[in-house]
């Protein structure tokens, strides 16, 4: 007997991608005997879900909006924990397909379905393993950048940096990535934050996850190529952390470096990168 | 005349904005309400949305393709453009 899961989908009604999420949720329910979240209902009266949220989580959503993956994070106590998850739009596209237009899913689609739905059922869960927490435990010494009444802090050592303001912090042939702290304050207070899947592979530059805060939303640009060993679930759940601590509690993911070398000929050690915060800080306007 | 550089390259040398599929894109302008770099302009007439400011774009930064329902929005290969940041970069320092 297959284990049993409680399913969040979108249900999103007015986009082709909403009726394929919510196929591949009834499927998955069907399939493993698991129970079926209503994200409506759920959102209305949370408490009629308390039981089925007994079960292992698997969340599924349609577009990038991630409606489904929010109202998880969204939840009260500091929000749920996922077991598994999918975005059928993403999926469809790895597949080489698109959700089509149509309402209403077609036969090949709803096949299509069928086998992301088995996936789901036979996927490993994700990954917590916090990895090397000794090497990544070291004091971090900072330098600073004022202007007006900002003031960035840059770590001086172990970490590099690209353009796109995150930051990598190695140790061994690992490396943790986040945003730094000029990134996090030019965003203001984050209320989301979306990981990577463990087991990705995460090309240089690729994006990593994605922060968003009431101003924006932004990819988070992994400056290392590398395999995603382990994501900070604490992040996931108060992303408040990253504002608090961006360069030691508010790492996002851990990577099994690819190509350190190649990877590091287009990175700013902390120096360069404290020029770079330097000059930005000189026009800065939150 | 913007003095922008993106990794030591000037900003308007590398190619990285997104790419409207007008046979694809609805206007349903989730991409531009998205956009906090003002990549994109709405306008009067047919056409409804253009890039109008590519050199804003975020180098690397796809995150507007992900609120495009129709899947209108393509951006350059990003190993090409790494490289051709490389090459630029060289050049930069022949010169």
């Amino acid at each position: 007997m297959a284990e049993r899961f409680a399913v969040l989908p979108c249900n999103g009604l007015d986009k082709a991608v909403g009726p394929l999420a919510r196929e591949i949720a009834l499927m998955v329910v069907e399939a493993c005997r698991g129970e079926l979240i209503c994200p409506v209902l759920y959102n209305n009266i949370p408490a009629l879900y308390a039981k089925a949220l007994k079960l292992p989580l698997i969340v599924i959503d349609g577009c990038g909006t991630r409606c489904a993956s929010k109202l998880a994070a969204e939840s009260a106590g500091g929000g749920l924990k996922v077991t598994r998850k999918l975005q059928a739009t993403d999926a469809f596209k790895e597949m080489g397909e698109s959700p089509g237009e149509g309402l209403t899913p077609d036969p090949e689609r709803l096949a299509l379905c069928r086998l992301l739905a088995e996936r789901l059922l036979s996927a490993p869960d994700e990954g917590t393993a916090l990895g090397s927490e000794a090497a990544f435990a070291e004091p971090v010494e900072y330098a600073t950048v004022t202007h007006d009444k900002f003031i960035f802090r840059i770590p001086r050592q172990a970490y590099l940096f690209n353009e796109n303001h995150c930051w990598a912090r190695l140790a061994g042939n690992r490396a943790r990535v986040g945003i730094s702290d000029y990134m996090q304050q030019e965003l203001g207070d984050l209320t989301f934050c979306e990981l990577p899947e463990v087991g990705v592979e995460i090309g240089q530059f690729d994006a990593v996850g994605s922060v968003e805060s009431v101003k924006a939303v932004s990819d988070i640009i992994s400056p290392v190529s590398g395999r995603v060993v382990a994501v900070n679930p604490a992040v996931a759940e108060t992303p408040e952390i990253i504002n608090e601590d961006p360069y030691v509690r508010g790492w996002v993911a851990e990577l099994e470096l690819r190509d350190l070398e190649g990877d590091r000929a287009l990175l700013l050690d902390g120096e360069a990168y404290l020029a770079l915060v330097r000059q930005k800080a000189a026009d800065y306007r939150p | 005349m913007s003095d922008e550089t993106f990794m030591g390259v000037p900003r308007e040398k590398i190619p990285w904005f997104p790419t409207i599929d007008y046979n694809k894109c609805d206007f349903c302008m989730e991409c531009d309400k998205f956009c906090p770099h003002q990549v994109y302009e709405r306008r009067e007439g047919e056409v409804k949305l253009v890039v109008a400011h590519p050199e804003h774009c975020v180098v690397f930064c796809r995150a507007c393709a992900k609120t495009c329902g129709p899947d209108a929005l393509s951006f350059p290969n990003k190993p090409e453009t790494i490289e051709l940041i490389k090459r630029l970069r060289e050049e930069g320092d022949d010169g």
